[in-house]
């Protein structure tokens, strides 16, 4: 036997373990268990499991990271100035800005504003580089689309009212008191 | 030659630094590469001493002194990182602070901004402001490019001292005393000088903007190449901003030699010539009557094929050429050798003239007429302009190479229109396709300065580098390349038009630029003599 090799006592194989096919029908019984306990529960019109997206919607939790969004003024302009510091701090690039003046007093705005989702990570760097709580990370996960250019968002897409943003911009307050 | 200055030997933080005696000790310890926050001081104006930011500790002297406001002399020990300044320094910080608007997400200084940089590295960290911040005017239209923020004003007076010093125009002042102190323009006058746009460069926060610039791309996503202004024949040292393949904007680098650190206004605003939409972007060829684009092999062929047409009919004689001063040195010689193995005599180089002014400005409105004249490309006192003309009146030449659209600034539009219709031959390489271009056989779109790599030389002979700083589109020959093509295509060969082995070329030719060698040209270019 050559130097340093170390005979380690293994336990027996069990027989359990070494069959696959006990193995494919232990799990197929937990869910079959599963299946059969919402059945009889469903045809006793007693508590029900599932949730039937997308009719039923589960409320998420306002730490949830969805796709970024642009917050909506309740002038119906967007809080964003075009700092660009989202597009810098934007791992994936998916952001792209181009900025305009206007003759608010806020005096720069995004005339284009473009996130393209097929590329988005949900990371939430943008929303923590902002300084402006302009844009934040929504609820909003239903992002599919048939076309690439689909995934392309403009800014017209990504506005959501502040009031439907609210409990996560008191989320991130909540994150940033201490 | 100038006496060498006395050095003087002086101790910074317990390094000893050898500097010229009687200069500022600012600029000694900035020579020695220490970080000395300062906003008042620039290399290339009088002293002012009002951001009082520069501040060290003096040996033998009873208060903290402005490094830029004392000489530099022997035996000077300085301490900057005595508790004393850091906290002064810490002070001078966050009076500056105390009225600074909260603009940097739409302060187009914000990245290169130095109130910035240095209140991260030398400010405090929270602000102790009770009161609401001052409110002063925003957005004030002071010139014709120029915009200014009296909110973000930090009074330095670098761009008054700027005014009175450099381009000798009296516009900026600061009005009022003490706190209630803004910097404005006198009245009724505008900042409309030929240099306006640099004390946006000099002012070290986002008071003066230029409009050109103003909300267009934030300075980060900028890269920056250095490179040479193509505007006139003075040959300005700059650097190109670029973002996405565009050209953002031109800074001026500093060049002491040829522009200090500045750069005038109708310099600055030339790249817009690089993505104009006007722009020819395709080579065309005559077919039927009009110009239809074709492929750039394609468009090689016809001129090639053209040129060597109309030299059998009326032979060599028959065919001249108009050089181009847009052209890099390199461009040039290739130029000059395709004409010479086609046997040109009649050549002319035309130059568009405009202002010039003492400072910067010069008439030339190119950058490398002088370098085509040192090729030995054009003979006589206007680049045998004339003589050509005449050549092409009497019917010597029918055939004309024109480079360049600086021809038609020169010449009288009328004589040129009666003479270019005349000829038998006409091939053209443009930026932009004019009407008294539309009767070429062949045209071929010209590259910018911005768009390729070579050297230029200025007015005064000194050999400049210039750096691609946006690429062309795929396929794209640039002047170089199609001249290199044109000689492949008339010599049955295959060569490749680079710039290392056109400068072993142009010493083995014993040309004016022998001298010179490519690769130690550095940032600041060599004289030619």
């Amino acid at each position: 036997m050559a130097i340093g090799v170390v005979t380690v006592k293994r336990p027996p194989e069990r027989w359990s373990s070494s069959q696959p096919y006990f193995a494919i029908l232990k799990g197929l019984g937990v869910s079959i268990r599963h299946f059969l306990h919402n059945l009889l529960l469903f045809a006793r019109g007693q508590q029900d499991f599932t949730v039937h997206f997308p009719e039923q919607r589960l409320v998420q939790p306002p730490a949830m990271r969805g796709m970024p969004v642009l917050v909506q003024m309740d002038n119906g302009k967007e809080r964003c100035v075009a700092c660009g510091m989202c597009e810098w701090a934007c791992p994936t690039n998916c952001i792209s800005i181009f900025p305009a003046e206007t003759n608010d007093e806020v005096e720069r705005y995004p005339e284009v504003f473009d996130i393209d989702m097929s590329r988005c990570m949900f990371c939430g760097f943008c929303e923590e580089a902002c300084p402006e709580e302009a844009i934040v990370m929504s609820r909003q996960i239903e992002i599919a689309s048939y076309s690439r250019r689909g995934s392309l968002w403009h800014k017209q897409d990504l506005l959501v009212p502040v009031a439907e943003l609210k409990t996560r911009l008191d989320h991130l307050r909540r994150q940033y008191e201490h | 030659m100038a006496e060498a200055p006395k050095l003087a030997k002086i101790t910074v933080d317990g390094r000893v630094i050898e500097a010229p005696a009687g200069i500022p000790l600012l600029q000694a310890m900035l020579d020695a590469e220490l970080d000395i926050p300062h906003y008042c001081y620039h290399p290339k104006l009088t002293i002012d001493g009002s951001c009082r930011l520069c501040q060290v500790k003096i040996e033998g002297m009873p208060k903290l002194q402005i490094s830029c406001n004392t000489q530099v002399r022997d035996g000077l020990v300085v301490s900057t990182q005595d508790p004393e300044v850091a906290l002064a320094r810490r002070g001078v910080m966050e009076l500056l602070l105390l009225n600074h608007p909260l603009d940097c997400p739409i302060c187009d200084k914000a990245g290169e901004c130095w109130l910035q940089n240095f209140s991260m590295r030398f400010g405090s960290k929270i602000s102790r402001g009770l009161e609401p911040r001052r409110k002063r005017q925003k957005r004030i239209d002071i010139g014709e490019r120029m915009l200014l923020d009296q909110e973000r004003c930090i009074l330095c007076r670098r761009c008054v001292r700027f005014c009175r010093e450099v381009s000798k125009t009296y516009e900026l002042g600061t009005f009022r005393l003490g706190d209630r102190t803004v910097l404005d323009i006198y009245a009724g006058r505008r900042l409309d000088n030929d240099y306006s746009m640099c004390t946006a460069d000099i002012c070290p926060v986002g008071a003066l903007e230029t409009k050109d610039f103003h909300h267009k791309v934030r300075v980060w996503f900028l890269e920056e190449v250095g490179s040479v202004c193509s505007g006139c024949a003075n040959g300005c040292n700059i650097h190109i901003s670029t973002y996405k393949n565009r050209i953002w904007r031109l800074t001026p680098r500093r060049n002491d030699a040829v522009n200090e650190t500045w750069m005038c206004d109708a310099g600055r605003l030339t790249y817009k010539a690089v993505a104009d939409p006007q722009r020819l972007r395709i080579p065309l060829v005559a077919a039927n009557g009009t110009l239809a684009p074709v492929d750039w092999p394609a468009a090689i062929a016809a001129a090639a094929s053209a040129m060597g047409d109309l030299q059998k009919q009326h032979g060599a004689a028959a065919l001249g050429a108009i050089a181009s001063p847009h052209l890099s040195n390199e461009e040039s010689y290739c130029f000059g050798r395709l004409l010479a193995a086609l046997g040109v005599e009649h050549r002319a180089m035309a130059v568009r003239r405009g202002k010039a002014d003492d400072l910067l400005i010069k008439a030339e409105k190119a950058a490398n007429a002088r370098g085509v004249r040192e090729l030995g490309l054009v003979r006589g006192a206007d680049d045998g302009v004339e003589e050509l003309l005449q050549a092409c009146e009497r019917g010597v030449v029918r055939g004309l190479y024109v480079c360049g659209d600086d021809l038609l600034a020169a010449v009288d539009r009328e004589r040129l229109a009666r003479i270019l219709g005349g000829l038998e031959l006409l091939i053209v390489q443009v930026t932009t396709l004019e009407d008294a271009f539309k009767s070429a056989q062949v045209v071929f779109p010209t590259t910018m300065l911005a768009e390729k790599d070579g050297t230029v030389t200025n007015h005064a002979g000194r050999v400049q580098r210039i750096e691609q700083a946006v690429r062309p589109p795929d396929g794209w020959l640039t002047d170089g390349a199609i001249f290199t093509a044109l000689l492949n295509h008339l010599q049955s060969r295959e060569e490749k038009f680079a710039v290392p082995e056109i400068w072993r070329a142009l010493e083995q030719d014993g040309t004016a630029f022998a001298r010179i060698r490519f690769a130690e040209l550095g940032a600041y270019g060599a004289p030619l003599a």
